[in-house]
């Protein structure tokens, strides 16, 4: 086993996504090397990956938050940009994480059309969503089915 | 700011809420930057060397497969320093550091044992279902700054 | 430069075990590449409803959804490779079942295997180089005649092999235990030499395989360097006249144990076994030393007793040995004692080796431990079938080793 010497050291990345039919990866992007100060910034299909010093990272995020509150989404990612561990292009094919990816940005409309919501709404006034662990009352007309069924 | 562990780990959609309320999110990507950030012997692609299972040991014993076992060294720590968590349920396509279904249990199943706040929720599959989603993570959220 | 040989990587597990880079490392050892089908999400939804095991990893779902792409046609691969955790009994289903789907509905080679995370790059080294053989060398595999006059060298763990062939017929044969790889393979190239009549200078083309083909390969110039397992599979397919169609390969080594199902002469789905040494030949090697015969001896007295009488508890060498030992002292007879630990390793064999491969008649039972009688008689109740042990088939790699060699011959 050789050593192993790793890059970036104490910087972080992050994703900055965009989900919005206003605003495009590359409104972003550009907006974004408006104020990088020499932060790596990198494009991509659905949006930005980030790296620098965590304030600086942190700095670039909140303004470009600003151009859109409810629709850009950030996430932390591992590995600095363009990695040449986790690219497709020397993988043959994308990460396993990258469709776990492709599905939550399949449920991005709902989060931007909740966040939207409650913009205006407060927070207090919204019923809780099902809980999950409670197994659902019996439909009616499933009973309804169940009894038909017995009599017939 | 409170450590709040979110399930799944790799979820853009907790995390992004987690920050966005004001708090810190536990998730795979710090792990895995931690790895990838810390010399030592070459093992790509994420830097988890055969020791990772080893030290998976602490969570689960020696007969559970090495993947569960790397993946516990991943999330054990995170774990145990979490202060709340948000999981959501029906996370059935999370894939990756979240692929394995047999530690996906024993990670919410310690979780559930810890004695913490936490938020139990499903993905929301509508725009009025979008509303509740958000807004019971926000309530949550909002709560625990409230109590530190 | 050749191309890579692109080897589709379908698993779980291998990243967070920490053992990914043993994967590349022993598939660019061998001239391959190890890749990840890409699929999108709607693919995974779909092929997983499509394939209808509902297995809760995601990852395994992900593995399943590249499969179909691979066998589909919308990712090109040349081999494929499974890997799972070891001791995961959700993973095992789908690497099976997966190994099986691939190998029924396309040409591509796969090995499926169950990593821990002490896997390292030698142990999955002779499978790699074998799913590269066959996705590279299908014309020189497709051989079905020796011609001219080519040696064949098999470097094994145990003993050392090489014979001497002549326009498609064996004429000289040597072997002896290996002691120094070098030395043995001299030995017996000599012996075989000398027996066919011929000299070095004579030969046209040499093969080696085995464990010591690289090393001797190199000293003796071999213009075949080739692993075991697609080597022993042409030569059992020679040997046994079965050319054509199905076959299955078992061959029970020193070391480790070789399933290979084949078709056609070519292996399609295989595996070896070597975690343990209770089941090998090694471990019949010590209860004739213990029972004070010739491992010769070994395959006709365990054929005069019952293996049931005697109780084998262990798959280990140490404790298997120690059950027998403690058999004889409780008055267990050589005969049922010898049976019994035939009986053991065959079962072993069966257990672990055949599970992962598809049996398909007719068995050929190849390498040294073919000779012994009780085995394949063991082998053969097991698996309720009659087992084809060919002729020379204790030469099976220096065989299959000099008739793929003749491939090299330069026409004048």
């Amino acid at each position: 086993m050789t050593g192993y010497t790793p890059t970036h050291v104490g910087s972080v990345t992050k994703y900055v996504m965009v989900e919005s039919f206003e605003i495009t990866p590359a409104d972003l992007a550009s907006r974004g090397y408006e104020i990088s100060k020499g932060v790596m910034i990198k494009e991509t299909c659905f949006g930005l990956v980030i790296n620098g010093k965590e304030e600086e990272v942190d700095r670039i995020v909140a303004e470009l938050r600003k151009i859109d509150p409810d629709h850009i989404f950030v996430k932390d990612r591992g590995f600095p940009p363009g990695d040449a561990r986790r690219c497709r292009a020397n993988l043959g094919g994308a990460r396993p994480g990258y469709n776990g990816l492709e599905f939550e940005m399949s449920i991005l409309p709902y989060i931007s059309h909740g966040l939207e919501v409650l913009d205006k709404k407060d927070e207090k006034s919204v019923p809780p969503p099902e809980d999950p662990l409670e197994h659902p009352l019996l439909d009616i007309h499933k009973l309804k089915k169940l009894i038909d069924a017995q009599e017939s | 700011m409170v450590k709040v562990f979110i399930y799944p780990a790799t979820s853009l959609i907790l995390s992004d809420m987690v920050a966005r309320f004001g708090h810190t999110p536990l998730s795979s990507a710090i792990a895995i930057r931690e790895r990838i950030q810390t010399a030592g012997l070459e093992s790509p692609p994420l830097q988890i060397t055969p020791e990772e299972p080893k030290k998976g040991l602490k969570w689960a014993a020696v007969e559970v497969p090495a993947g569960v076992r790397g993946r516990m060294s991943l999330y054990g720590p995170m774990i145990e320093a979490a202060e709340a968590a948000i999981i959501i349920n029906d996370a059935d396509l999370a894939f990756g550091c979240m692929g394995c279904a047999r530690t996906n249990e024993l990670i919410k199943f310690l979780v559930h044992q810890k004695d913490i706040p936490k938020l139990e929720l499903n993905y929301p599959k509508n725009e009025d279902e979008g509303v509740k989603f958000v807004a019971a993570i926000k309530r949550f959220l909002t709560g625990l700054g409230a109590a530190k | 430069m050749t191309q890579p040989v692109r080897i589709a990587q379908l698993s779980c597990g291998p990243e967070y075990s920490g053992i990914q880079h043993e994967i590349d490392e022993a598939a660019r050892e061998v001239g391959g590449e190890i890749f990840f089908p890409d699929v999108a999400l709607k693919d995974i939804r779909r092929d997983f409803d499509k394939f209808g095991l509902d297995v809760r990893s995601p990852d395994l779902k992900l593995a399943i959804a590249r499969a179909i792409a691979l066998v589909e046609g919308r990712v090109e691969a040349d081999a494929v490779f499974i890997a799972t955790c070891f001791r995961c009994a959700e993973a095992a289903i789908v690497r099976n079942e997966l190994r099986r789907y691939i190998n029924e509905h396309s040409r591509l080679p796969v090995v499926s295997y169950s990593f821990t995370e002490r896997t390292t790059s030698g142990t999955l080294l002779t499978r790699m180089e074998a799913l590269t053989t066959i996705a590279r060398r299908r014309a020189l595999l497709a051989r079905e005649t020796q011609k001219g006059l080519t040696l064949g060298l098999d470097s094994g763990s145990a003993t050392t092999k090489a014979v001497v062939m002549r326009d498609n017929k064996i004429i000289g044969t040597g072997w002896q235990p290996t002691t120094e790889v070098l030395k043995s393979a001299n030995e017996v190239i000599a012996h075989a030499l000398a027996e066919a009549g011929v000299t070095r200078d004579e030969i046209q083309a040499v093969g080696t395989t085995g464990y010591g083909r690289f090393l001797v390969g190199k000293e003796i110039n071999a213009d075949l360097i080739q692993e075991e397992l697609t080597v022993n599979s042409k030569g059992a397919v020679y040997l046994a006249g079965r050319q054509h169609g199905p076959a299955t390969v078992i061959d029970i080594g020193g070391m480790d144990n070789k399933a290979i199902s084949v078709m056609d002469g070519i292996p399609g789905v295989f595996t070896m076994g070597g975690i343990c040494a209770g089941a090998s030949g090694r471990f019949l090697e010590m209860t004739a030393k213990r029972l004070g015969v010739e491992i010769t001896e070994l395959g006709p007295l365990s054929m005069k007793g019952m293996g049931g009488r005697v109780p084998m508890n262990s798959y280990c060498i140490v404790f298997g040995t120690q059950s027998l030992v403690n058999a004889l002292a409780a008055g267990s007879t050589r005969e049922d004692v010898a049976a019994a630990a035939c009986h053991s390793v065959a079962e072993q064999v069966y257990e672990q080796q055949l599970q992962e491969v598809d049996i398909k008649e007719p068995v050929i039972m190849v390498g040294g431990t073919s000779l012994i009688e009780g085995l394949v008689f063991a082998m053969g109740e097991l698996l309720q079938t009659k087992i084809v042990v060919p002729p020379y088939s204790q030469y099976i790699g220096a065989v299959g080793s000099a008739l793929l060699a003749s491939g090299f011959i330069k026409d004048d």
